[in-house]
């Protein structure tokens, strides 16, 4: 059934999945409306990017986001949960007000409003109607109803006559555009198919917001935006064609950041800590580094020089600054602040998994975790999550030990059934890491006795950080992880059962490619699965809210 | 200047703004919104929750460093309470309540709490079943001032217990420089300040949000019964912002208690535990004289979250993994390290209502015009127990709270206590909670 | 296309240089100098000022200003009034500038010391100091207060070791706070070479040490120590270098030679643009984990010292506790060394205490990991302009 939802090869003609034929029954009753798929909060980088883009880079955006929320693996799954509290609106106000003023500020005003007003004391009402237009576009992703541009209008025309400043009344309405809730939410809708009577389709400008959320993490260009309003975007060439543009775009790195940011958990960074006497060489510098480090690895690999995603565990190459490279305890071989640089095979670094990103984060603030680092290779990269620890574990039998080393700590814990099950899948590639601190230092000893860094994992043994590179590269469930990764931060919902054959199908042309990470962003981009229409429940006028649904993974459980 | 509010009001803002009215308020007030209908008691009582991770030491054989061994008034100081004994006569005890999941596994260091605050056992870890109370609390106590509530995470880390729809928690202040922003930066205005006029940008902010609200009823038309959560909550944030600046508009009333505090210094991030309890200290001495100067009455404090990741400087082991692997002391009986830790944490708990103590307020102190519920996520840890959490509610509650108790319960639902608190905190609440941890009986031996 | 060309061609040079080094019959300890202050032993139990065996009455006392202004002449009112803060002409800043006129004939002392009779200072009344025996005579000097050896030639610690910006123990001196606190924020940076031709660092008769200045900032760890392996390059100065001969025993390096050099001068108050030091000689020993400890010692001109410190005369004067001139009859009085046979003896024995940390340290254009000791000075830009001295403890709030 599912294999005949997505088979289908025209874009835009896929059927409604429905909840329950009780709903499917309402919802024909008075259909031929559209409705909203879902409603996503904006990430703090999309705002930022949004933002830039319509106005310039050199706009400050001095605020505090709201944390996101990871769920399911994904905060663009999170997303859709989010909603803007008390505090939050405070920051979303000031920056409203903040953006407004520094767009219509008189280095920026003749560029930026585009026309001038009469009277600079007065209202102009024709000048007005045209920057609430053009701007209105941008930040909504669509064209303004004649409601919303009045609603400004009004806005201006009596903020101009309170003050008697024309740009004056001209900022309010921006800033009222900035909080307006079409603007801070990505509000998807679908409409009828006029193609298959009864059946839904996403409307033309969620179809082009989803393609350049996904590959730019930014709003639509004036380009799709006009194909949108034509309604091309629904034909499949066109669509097509227009994914390539913007695959072929320096903004497809955006999108690429933006996502393995989500992906690869770099949101711990924002807590993270380390004890400043067991690693006198952490600082947030250090933190902000390695962190860009990471995200320099992984762009460089899979978008500027389009290799292999898999490299991404094996290669040596990388980049470094001079912070990083104390930690890594060598020699900083530039006087640029950030330099291309291969590891040597004696430092047994190979892949990001030996980079401090993932080392320090997934450890603890003075001491490394192979459960942790166990846990979160299995949850990042093939997508298998661990189960929180049961609540009746008898952790009487687990004893301290100060000397030795975590594996032998740790082989004590398998004694004990309660935690042995979990610990038996996480450990042991966390253990071929151990040669790596709690920082991502290389160390031989731990206590003073020699680390072993053997690991017998799913049946295979391979040693240290080097073996599990290898080990990851050639596991199927590696570049599947990432096919269904793309696809759920795409449409901002998790894959169930009904999207398996889809997803097989898209690991398949992702193999088939030779794991090019933009070929896989191109193929789901302008694929069918990628539009799919699911109705929300409850849809209709409003019943008494409550709270329901799925809830952000939990952190990892005690070791 | 030819702004006038009232034209701006009834101009701009028109009705849609007005009309999203909070249903529960009225029932709360009487016509003036001075008092609370139900009690007659004089505003500001505040109330607060109080967090902090990893409970109280157990011991194997069913002992406690915590739990008095007396009962009813005038409990005695145990080790891990210590910290209680300046403030002792205005907290009771509250010990052996428990979490009843009604089958619903345990999602350690987290159904602990949320039960608490929601009134249920959590279908999953990270996520509660129904709005945690205290927004509740804020939606009534908290009119008339600035900040319906004040969220405050001593730790260095956003953590929050604080939600209306279960998901979407509250960003906290996470150091006592943003707090001090927030109570007394921008937009901040001194009660007692002599001069006071207006400010007319505000009126030219409030008209940002006038044609926002108007959208409400046709957004939520078109969205499912989950997306409508959330955009309530946006609509919900956008007519508290309204309110703040309504309250702007208006000339605050005099808080002789209160004096603007200095700028705090900026503090490097660490979770060490003498960090963490500098920083809490530093907070309880901003937020209470942000409850002095009028600019809440609610708040939530988190000192350490769920899985407290804490620990004593120089130590490569946290808290969280000694409540786990800590043998029990054969000679001791108890885990020394962890208790040791527990005390440290508790530390803070003990300076925070001291601080709260030290302001005057009339005949009493701010802290006797308080009611603070303070708990954790767990009972033992060392097994995540939800058996024999600790709680405790500390200060007056402008009299209604007698103080200095100890009751110990044999397993009753924790929602007792967390009715209790919403009691004397002044809310009308008859019952609490969902399925078997659902209650209408506060306990009124403390009550006064 | 250049970019590339410069990313590709340092890794290479990394990999090689981080081949096994055995092959090569050398070795190469390359460090930065994290602290660097004067050798003052401060022979106290403890305390900061406490009477000690170095001091025996203790640190140099407050003068009492009015009476030092009435004793150059001022009548008790106007001392008062020189001294009283209404006065308008006395800035929070920099104080009163009249301070200056205690000279014969309303002189100022600053600019002329020897207008003024010798107030006197309490000075190092012990046997025992830090330094190097400079001139390898052990029947003068002090005994060495760390190895117990004889003729320790260290007089500038004699004159001014009790005053309280050189006494207090190691690293806690108002004089050495002030010096590193901005060096360790990034000011400046001094780095360490040691390169030894043999197989063994610990112990090498033909190893050569250079002192270089680099332009990379250093870098403080989380609790405010100075992080090890971070990356340096040298920045060559025109003046600013010591290149020395040494040898290795046990892993303590000591001069085989004396050697001229200047440093940016690491004194208190002192004029910055640089430090010329006679007969400079070094004394480092490479600890158990991997820090290097020990000192330079040598012959420095005195009379800058002063000049450097009267510059900002009554500000040092008030925070420092000083009779200003007491510090120029006091080095005039030891000041052990002519450069000129039979001159006049314009230089005075003293020593740096030097602690270094591991780190890289580059060649100029930071292409190649140093693997020699030599000089860098014509690879050096026109010589920068020389530094105007600043206040002695004005960054220095134990000082206040």
């Amino acid at each position: 059934m599912c294999a005949a939802v997505f088979g289908v090869g025209t874009v835009g003609a896929v059927a409604v999945t429905l909840q329950s034929p009780a709903i499917a029954q309402a919802r024909q009753a008075t259909a031929a409306e559209p409705f909203a798929v879902a409603v996503r909060r904006l990430t703090e980088s999309q705002y930022r990017n949004i933002v830039a883009d319509l106005f310039g880079a050199d706009i400050t955006m001095n605020a505090r986001f709201e944390p996101e929320m990871r769920e399911e693996g994904l905060q663009a799954i999170g997303a859709a949960q989010l909603s803007v509290t008390t505090s939050g609106f405070e920051q979303y106000f000031a920056l409203a007000n903040s953006v407004s003023a520094q767009v219509i500020d008189a280095k920026r005003r003749e560029k930026l409003v585009g026309c001038q007003p009469a009277d600079p004391k007065k209202v102009d009402e024709a000048c007005t109607r045209a920057v609430v237009t053009r701007y209105g576009k941008g930040l909504f992703r669509r064209p303004l109803t004649e409601a919303e541009i009045a609603t400004r209008l009004s806005i201006a025309a009596k903020g101009t006559a309170g003050v008697g400043d024309y740009y004056e009344g001209l900022r309010l309405a921006l800033a009222s555009l900035l909080m307006d809730p079409e603007f801070l939410f990505r509000v998807e809708s679908a409409e009828p198919d006029p193609a298959r009577r009864g059946q839904y389709r996403l409307d033309a400008y969620t179809k082009a917001s989803r393609l350049s959320f996904l590959l730019w993490n930014s709003a639509p260009d004036a380009e799709l935006l006009s194909v949108a309003e034509k309604g091309d975007i629904h034909k499949d060439a066109v669509l097509k064609a227009q994914v390539a543009r913007m695959v072929a775009s320096p903004k497809v790195r955006d999108g690429a950041s933006a996502f393995f940011t989500d992906m690869l958990q770099f949101d711990h960074f924002d807590n993270l800590t380390k004890d400043a006497a067991t690693y006198p060489k952490y600082s947030q510098k250090v933190a902000d580094s390695a962190r860009e480090q990471t995200l320099r690895t992984v762009l460089d690999l899979t978008v500027d020089q389009n290799r292999d995603y898999r490299d991404v565990f094996t290669s040596n190459e990388t980049f470094i600054n001079r912070a990083l490279a104390a930690v890594y305890k060598v020699s900083y071989p530039s006087k640029d602040p950030w330099t291309k640089y291969t590891f040597p095979a004696s430092s047994e670094r190979s892949g990001i998994l030996t980079q401090v990103t993932f080392l320090s984060l997934f450890s603890h603030p003075a001491a490394s975790s192979p459960t942790k680092r166990g846990v979160k290779i299995h949850e990042i990269f093939m997508c298998e999550p661990t189960p929180e620890p049961p609540a009746d574990v008898d952790f009487s039998k687990v004893q301290a030990l100060d000397k030795g080393t975590v594996r032998v700590r740790l082989l004590d814990h398998m004694q004990n059934e309660g935690c042995a099950s979990c610990h038996r899948r996480s450990d042991p590639p966390g253990l071929a890491l151990e040669r790596f601190d709690g920082l991502g230092q290389l160390r031989t000893l731990e206590n003073g006795a020699p680390i072993d860094v053997s690991a017998d994992f799913e049946g295979v043994k391979f040693t240290g950080a080097t073996g599990l590179g290898k080990y990851l590269r050639d596991d199927k469930r590696i570049p599947a992880c990432l096919v269904r990764n793309v696809y759920a931060y795409g449409v901002g919902k998790a894959p169930d059962e009904r999207d398996e054959d889809y997803l097989d199908d898209q690991t398949k042309a992702f193999a088939k490619s030779g794991y090019r990470f933009k070929a896989l962003l191109a193929g789901i981009a302008s694929s069918a699965g990628f539009f799919k229409v699911e109705q929300p429940k409850g849809l209709g006028p409003a019943n008494p809210p409550k709270a329901v649904a799925t809830a952000r993974l939990s952190q990892g459980g005690p070791q | 200047m030819t702004f006038s509010r009232r034209s701006m009001m009834r101009g701009m803002v028109g009705g849609a703004a007005v009309c999203v009215g909070i249903p529960t308020l009225d029932m709360f007030l009487d016509v003036n919104g001075q008092t609370f209908a139900d009690t007659g008691a004089k505003v500001p009582v505040r109330f607060g929750t109080y967090f902090w991770g990893l409970g109280l030491t157990d011991t194997p054989d069913g002992g406690s460093r915590w739990v008095p061994k007396t009962k009813g008034k005038g409990w005695e100081i145990t080790p891990e309470l210590e910290s209680l004994k300046p403030v002792k006569d205005k907290v009771s005890v509250f010990s052996g309540f428990r979490v009843n999941g009604d089958g619903r596994p345990n999602a350690v260091h987290w159904s602990g709490h949320a039960a608490i605050l929601s009134g249920v056992a959590p279908s999953r870890g990270g996520q509660m079943d129904a709005p945690s109370f205290d927004t509740q609390i804020a939606d009534a106590l908290g009119v008339g001032t600035r900040f319906r509530s004040i969220e405050c995470s001593a730790n260095g880390k956003t953590v929050s217990y604080s939600t209306r729809t279960g998901k979407s928690f509250a960003t906290p202040e996470a150091s006592p420089i943003a707090l001090y922003t927030r109570l007394f930066g921008q937009g901040f205005q001194d009660p007692n300040s002599p001069n006071w006029s207006p400010d007319a940008s505000i009126m030219l902010k409030q008209s940002v949000l006038s044609g926002v609200a108007e959208q409400r009823r046709a957004l939520l038309a078109r969205v499912g019964s989950t997306d409508r959560v959330k955009l309530d909550q946006y609509f919900t944030s956008l007519r508290e912002m309204e309110n703040q600046l309504d309250i702007q508009l208006q000339r605050p009333a005099k808080a002789e208690a209160c004096l603007i505090p200095t700028r705090p210094d900026e503090k490097p991030r660490a979770h060490s535990v003498d960090v963490i309890n500098a920083n809490s200290k530093a907070m309880a001495r901003l937020l209470a004289m942000g409850m002095a100067c009028n600019q809440t009455k609610v708040f939530n404090f988190v000192h350490t979250p769920g899985q407290s990741e804490t620990y004593i400087a120089g130590d490569s082991k946290i808290y969280h993994q000694y409540t786990h692997d800590e043998p029990t002391d054969p000679k001791l009986g108890y885990q020394p390290n962890s208790s040791k830790l527990a005390g440290l944490v508790m530390q803070a708990f003990g300076d925070f209502l001291v601080e709260m103590d030290s302001i005057k307020e009339g005949d009493g102190t701010l802290l006797d015009n308080m009611a603070v519920l303070a708990f954790s996520d767990t009972g033992y840890a060392k097994i995540h127990s939800l058996e024999n959490i600790p709680m405790l509610i500390a200060g007056g509650a402008g009299g209604r709270h007698k103080g200095g108790y100890h009751i110990a319960s044999a397993g009753e639902p924790v929602t007792r206590v967390s009715l209790t608190a919403q009691q004397l905190a002044g809310a009308p609440v008859g019952e609490f909670g969902a399925g078997a941890m659902k209650t209408s009986r506060p306990i009124t031996e403390i009550m006064a | 296309m250049k970019r590339a060309l410069m990313n590709t061609a340092p890794i290479a040079a990394v990999v090689m240089l981080l081949a096994p080094q055995a092959a090569h019959a050398a070795w190469t300890k390359t460090y930065v100098i994290e602290w660097i202050e004067h050798a003052s032993y401060y022979g106290a139990k403890g305390g900061m000022i406490d009477p000690g065996t170095d001091c025996s009455k203790g640190t140099n006392p407050e003068p009492n200003w009015v009476q030092m202004l009435i004793n150059a002449g001022y009548t008790k009112e106007e001392a008062e009034w020189i001294r009283n803060p209404a006065n308008p002409e006395r800035s929070a800043v920099s104080g009163n500038p009249k301070m200056a006129f205690r000279g014969k004939n309303r002189a100022s002392v600053y600019k002329d010391p020897e207008t003024y009779p010798d107030p006197g200072i309490l000075e190092v009344d012990g046997d025992k100091a830090e330094g190097i025996n400079l001139d390898g005579d052990a029947t003068n000097g002090f005994i060495n207060a760390i190895t117990g050896e004889p003729g320790v030639d260290n007089k500038f610690y004699k004159a001014l070791g009790c005053w309280k910006t050189f006494r207090g123990p190691k690293r806690m001196s108002s004089g050495a706070q002030t010096v590193n606190d901005p060096m360790r924020e990034g000011s400046w940076t001094m780095v360490i070479v040691v390169r030894g031709e043999g197989n063994d660092p610990m112990n090498d008769d033909k190893v050569q040490v250079g002192v270089y200045q680099s332009g990379d900032p250093m870098i403080k760890t989380g609790d405010g120590k100075i992080v090890e392996d971070f990356t340096f390059t040298i920045q060559p100065h025109a003046r600013n270098e010591g290149v020395f001969p040494a040898r290795v025993k046990n892993g303590r390096i000591t001069s085989t030679a004396p050697v001229d050099w200047m440093m940016r001068d690491p004194s208190p108050g002192a004029v910055r643009s640089g430090l010329e030091i006679l007969k400079g000689q070094i004394d480092l020993t490479m600890q158990p984990d991997g820090s290097l400890k020990g000192y330079f010692g040598g012959y420095r001109p005195w009379a800058p010292v002063y000049f450097g410190w009267a510059g900002f005369g009554q500000v040092n004067e008030v925070l420092t506790w000083i009779d200003l001139p007491a510090a120029w009859y006091a080095m005039k009085r030891h000041a052990d060394y002519a450069p000129t046979p039979g001159g006049e003896k314009t230089h005075i024995s003293f020593a740096l205490r030097v602690d270094a940390v591991p780190a890289f340290v580059r060649t100029p254009d930071a292409k190649q990991e140093i693997a020699e000791v030599r000089s860098y000075k014509a690879e050096a830009p026109a010589t920068p302009p020389a530094a105007a001295p600043r206040p002695l403890a004005a960054a220095t709030p134990a000082a206040r």
